[in-house]
């Protein structure tokens, strides 16, 4: 199936959300880049055995003095 | 003294502190300035005058009294018509929302208030804050103050544009992916997005749980050291905010640059800038040089992989917040905002929390390497000259007007993901006159350093002290009328 009308269908399928307009359509098939960025960077990036927390790492990363 | 609402915040207060003026003077000052220009630049959306010169004369009885006085006492505000305020207006920039009048007031807007700060209106703002250029149908587009056919960046497009055209001192405006310093960059203002969780969001139209952050926009460094420093800090009424002490922002503004490294990145951010941008680039860091900083040319770290996640977190959490208004009334939103909501859906949620969870995880080794060598990361804020509203209008432009729409917010989005804080102060103009703003982050928590810099900038520099040209001429025209 076609990208741009698979992507359709599951939006409509998942969230009950029609496609606004032809913008809303073009771009939510240019989310197939999203997918590309992703594989870029696939299995590059592990994931913490640890429980961790975004703002645990703000914390550890701070500004200590000017 | 010449005009008063052409006073920055700190001179504005003070004026009011040393009796050199009124705070109805101001507040006066702001209104004629208003009603001179924004026929043109359409940066207020309402305005509560009747309110908010009672709420002057009552800070001019207070300073007749001797009463203690806080460090915005009198100063008149505006801010994107966001923050809600109880029994106010509150049309987050949407047709959806027009009607809204919120039943309680953001903490923010508190703070101001504690420190005796009064707000006259609600300005013009991307609707629902999610576009980087300004474009508004429900109320019509911002206009540049330097020139009415640019864009003025947005989403806080109202609080660059009046701060910039003299209509306000200072303004909140709020930035999930550039949205406080686009505006600042495009106006030739000042602006500063807080680390994440730095200023409290009780009380804010919310766009994205992760990325959205409250910050000021005012017309120098100094300004917005002050505003921060009024609004930061932990508040219990949003758990998400964080408990670190603040700094006093204004004490570390000594001009005194030695020792700061500055980090210029050799892949991202400036190797593409446009030729003009990058030139009033350069000449911005040999100031900073001249004032004792270092300059060190390195890539910058994992940006492939911030520049992957960065396009999900909003996007999924935007259109979970709006999901029933997207099947009910899609067709109230502009339709290129309905367009980008959209998208959000077409995400997996597996992308979704693989981006949210390695979020914590690059900005460790992010830090790790790029702040072992830097204190300061430097780049252009908006990396081209400024476009056109027209050359960035989705809703009426040709298939792939989207690409030069979103290219605007190319160099901000980065440090949104990172949580990390940044600033916009202007750093030259453009071919075009319009202006081109020097963007600055540093580690968690190092607003401090960041307004220092800025401020020091500031002191050898004049860009953050001139006038719009359109401004001269909308108030020349008023007066020959």
């Amino acid at each position: 199936m076609d990208f741009a009308v698979l992507t359709q269908t599951q939006i409509e399928t998942w969230h009950a959300v029609a496609p606004p307009n032809n913008a809303g359509k073009r771009m939510a098939a240019d989310t197939a880049s999203v997918i590309a960025a992703f594989e870029a960077v696939r299995d590059r990036l592990r994931f913490e055995d640890e429980p961790a927390s975004f703002e645990t790492a703000l914390r550890e990363t701070k500004e200590t003095g000017v | 003294m010449s005009d008063l609402a052409d006073l920055t915040l700190v001179e504005a207060a003070d004026a009011i502190r040393d009796r050199a003026a009124t705070a109805s003077d101001l507040l006066e000052a702001c209104l004629a300035r208003l009603d001179a220009v924004n026929p043109a630049i359409n940066a207020v959306i309402w305005t509560e005058r009747e309110q908010a010169r009672e709420a002057a004369a009552a800070a001019d009885r207070a300073v007749a009294s001797g009463a203690p006085l806080g460090r915005l006492h009198g100063v008149p505000l505006a801010h994107k018509d966001m923050y809600y305020q109880a029994g106010r207006p509150c049309t987050c920039g949407s047709a959806i929302r027009r009607d809204f009048v919120p039943d309680h007031t953001a903490t923010v807007i508190e703070r101001l208030a504690a420190q005796g700060a009064t707000c006259f209106g609600g300005l013009n703002m991307a609707e629902f804050a999610q576009n980087p250029t300004g474009h508004n149908r429900a109320f019509g587009d911002c206009h540049n103050p330097w020139s009415l056919p640019r864009i003025t960046g947005g989403s806080s497009s109202g609080s660059g544009a009046a701060v910039a055209a003299g209509i306000t001192y200072g303004s909140l405006g709020s930035d999930t992916g550039g949205s406080i310093r686009l505006p600042a960059s495009a106006c030739g203002v000042t602006g500063i997005k807080g680390t994440q969780t730095r200023v409290s969001r009780y009380g804010v139209m919310p766009l994205s749980f992760s990325a959205d952050n409250v910050g000021p926009l005012a017309r120098t460094a100094r300004d917005c050291a002050r505003l921060l420093g009024a609004i930061a800090g932990h508040d219990p009424r949003d758990p998400t905010s964080s408990e670190e002490p603040v700094a006093d922002y204004e004490a570390t503004l000594d001009g005194d640059l030695r020792g700061q490294r500055i980090l210029v990145p050799t892949n991202v951010l400036v190797p593409n800038a446009d030729a003009p941008v990058l030139a009033a680039f350069e000449a911005a860091l040999a100031v900073l040089a001249a004032r004792g900083a270092t300059i060190i040319r390195r890539p910058l770290p994992l940006m492939d992989a911030v520049s992957a996640y960065v396009a999900v977190l909003s996007r999924v959490e935007s259109a979970t917040i709006h999901a029933r208004w997207m099947r009910e009334r899609a067709a109230d939103y502009a339709p290129h905002l309905a367009a980008r909501i959209y998208t959000g859906y077409a995400i997996p949620g597996v992308y979704y929390v693989e981006a949210l969870s390695q979020r914590g995880p690059i900005l460790k080794a992010f830090a790790a390497e790029v702040f072992a060598q830097a204190d300061v990361i430097a780049s252009p804020t908006i990396p081209t000259c400024l476009p056109t509203l027209a050359d960035t209008d989705i809703d009426h432009g040709p298939p792939g007007t989207e690409h030069r729409f979103m290219a605007v917010s190319a160099n901000t989005r980065p440090f949104n993901y990172l949580g990390l804080p940044a600033i916009s102060q202007p750093c030259g103009f453009d071919p075009n006159g319009l202006p081109i703003g020097l963007q600055l982050a540093g580690r968690p928590f190092a607003e401090a350093r960041l307004l220092r810099i800025a401020d020091a900038y500031q002191r050898d520099t004049d860009w953050h002290r001139r006038t719009p040209t359109a401004i001269q001429e909308s108030i020349r025209a008023k007066e020959m009328a």
